[in-house]
């Protein structure tokens, strides 16, 4: 099984993947393709998608029964927690409290130099 | 031992075994976001999947808020801090399970020593390919459990080329130890916090260990010790297979490959359920909570009478508030 999300991708592109896959929404494709096939159609989604964005995610046997591929996203990455894979979004609240957590990092190696030095 | 009834009606057996092991996290803030549970931290805000996790370990540098502990609490994940030398702090959630009836039949095997040994042998005989002699005594079977878990470490250490000197852990110095060590120790944090959590989940006690006891955690001991040859063992020596730096990261990444190919969540509440199955004590037949809310019963030699009843009034079935009121 895999999914596939396209936003902002050339018509010709979408056309094409129809040939694989089913377009269940705008954007959105659904099928059963093999590992090979697979691979091949998000090569050439990558190639074509010019300034738009894609997302796949696909049925694969690991402890989350599933994996994700991103191409495109300029606030979306994919993180690896030692084996389970989240999507982190980069908000305006996310940048600041990144940054709080630098000043807080900083403040505790501050002190521990401070009481070392002592 | 009689054979396991292959019919259950357990709800919260699929819930643990369809989830997710355990996340660890360091260095962020956790907070609830729109009913969920949202990670901040340098890369951005990561959503976490709660309801299907088993437990959160929480490194250093993590700040949680109250409404991010409820959340987590609510559905049934436990939270442990992992701190230097990864000694744990946990806490836990209730789990999915509001009835006290495992934890019952746990209590009344612990108690009675002739079930109590029973449970024991049948602790020992989970680790065992063959079926444990019944006439050895428990001095033997620990003889050959050492046996047997000298014979893992040498078989890893052969498969791996990771020189094995035994088993050595400084409490105090971690890094004095060395990188297969490190790694086990790291390991074994891990693999205690999930047998905690799939202990909470079913409905027992971490508390009342058979071959451990006296400790709170002693029933974790037992039920992790099931698993540690099979899953620790190998994770360890092919994390420090694979160089001595991070080897407590590289240790988390191979412990989920090696659960996931044991299928640890689905076995062990099966594990857990098995241990007190055919012991003579009252069954799980009841088992089945249609109603969460409603009062538990009240204990009397004779057997248990109904509670949510106010006894001694007139007119039986009168409300408690009323009688007060």
């Amino acid at each position: 099984m895999v999914v596939m999300v396209l936003e902002k991708v050339p018509r010709s592109l979408r056309g094409e993947l129809t040939r694989w896959l089913l377009e269940l929404d705008t954007g959105v494709f659904v099928g059963r393709v093999s590992a090979v096939v697979r691979e091949l159609l998000w090569e050439k989604v990558v190639e074509k998608a010019g300034d738009g964005r894609c997302a796949m995610a696909w049925r694969t046997n690991n402890e989350q029964g599933f994996a994700l591929r991103l191409h495109g996203y300029q606030d979306r990455v994919l993180r690896d927690f030692d084996g389970i894979v989240l999507v982190s979004v980069r908000t305006a609240e996310a940048l600041r409290k990144a940054e709080k957590l630098k000043r807080i990092a900083k403040a505790v190696r501050g002190d521990f130099e401070n009481q070392t030095s002592e | 031992m009689p054979p396991v009834p292959p019919a259950r009606n357990l709800k919260e057996l699929p819930k643990f075994r369809d989830g997710l092991s355990y996340l660890y996290v360091e260095h962020a803030f956790i907070e609830q976001e729109a009913q969920g549970i949202g990670i901040y931290d340098r890369e951005g805000l990561t959503l976490v999947p709660v309801a299907a996790l088993g437990v959160l370990f929480l490194g250093p540098g993590t700040r949680i808020t109250h409404a991010a502990i409820r959340a987590l609490a609510g559905n049934g994940c436990t939270v442990c801090w992992v701190g230097e030398g990864y000694a744990r702090f946990y806490a836990q959630g209730l789990g999915d399970t509001r009835s006290a009836l495992r934890l019952q039949r746990q209590a009344r095997a612990w108690a009675d020593p002739g079930l109590h040994l029973e449970v024991v042998y049948r602790l020992y005989e989970k680790r065992f390919q063959e079926p444990l002699p019944r006439d050895f005594s428990l001095e033997q079977v620990r003889g050959l459990e050492g046996v047997r878990v000298r014979a893992a470490y040498a078989r890893w250490s052969r498969e791996t080329g990771v020189p094995w000197k035994g088993r050595s852990y400084d409490r105090r110095d971690w890094a004095a130890s060395d990188p297969v060590n490190r790694a086990l120790s790291a390991g074994a944090a891990y693999l205690y916090g999930l047998a905690h959590a799939a202990i909470v989940s079913a409905g027992f006690s971490p508390a009342l260990g058979f071959i451990h006891t006296g400790k709170l955690l002693s029933f974790v001991y037992d039920v992790a010790d099931l698993y540690k040859t099979e899953v620790l063992v190998p994770a360890a020596f092919l994390a420090a297979a694979e160089g001595d730096l991070e080897v407590e990261r590289r240790v988390r990444h191979r412990l989920r490959e090696q659960i996931q190919e044991a299928r640890l969540l689905e076995r062990m509440v099966e594990d857990l359920l098995d241990l007190f199955q055919g012991l003579g004590l009252p069954e799980e037949a009841k088992e089945e909570e249609e109603d969460p809310t409603r009062p538990g019963g009240l204990w009397d030699p004779e057997g248990e009478v109904e509670g949510g009843v106010a006894y001694g009034g007139d007119g039986p079935g009168e409300g408690a508030e009323e009688l007060e009121g």
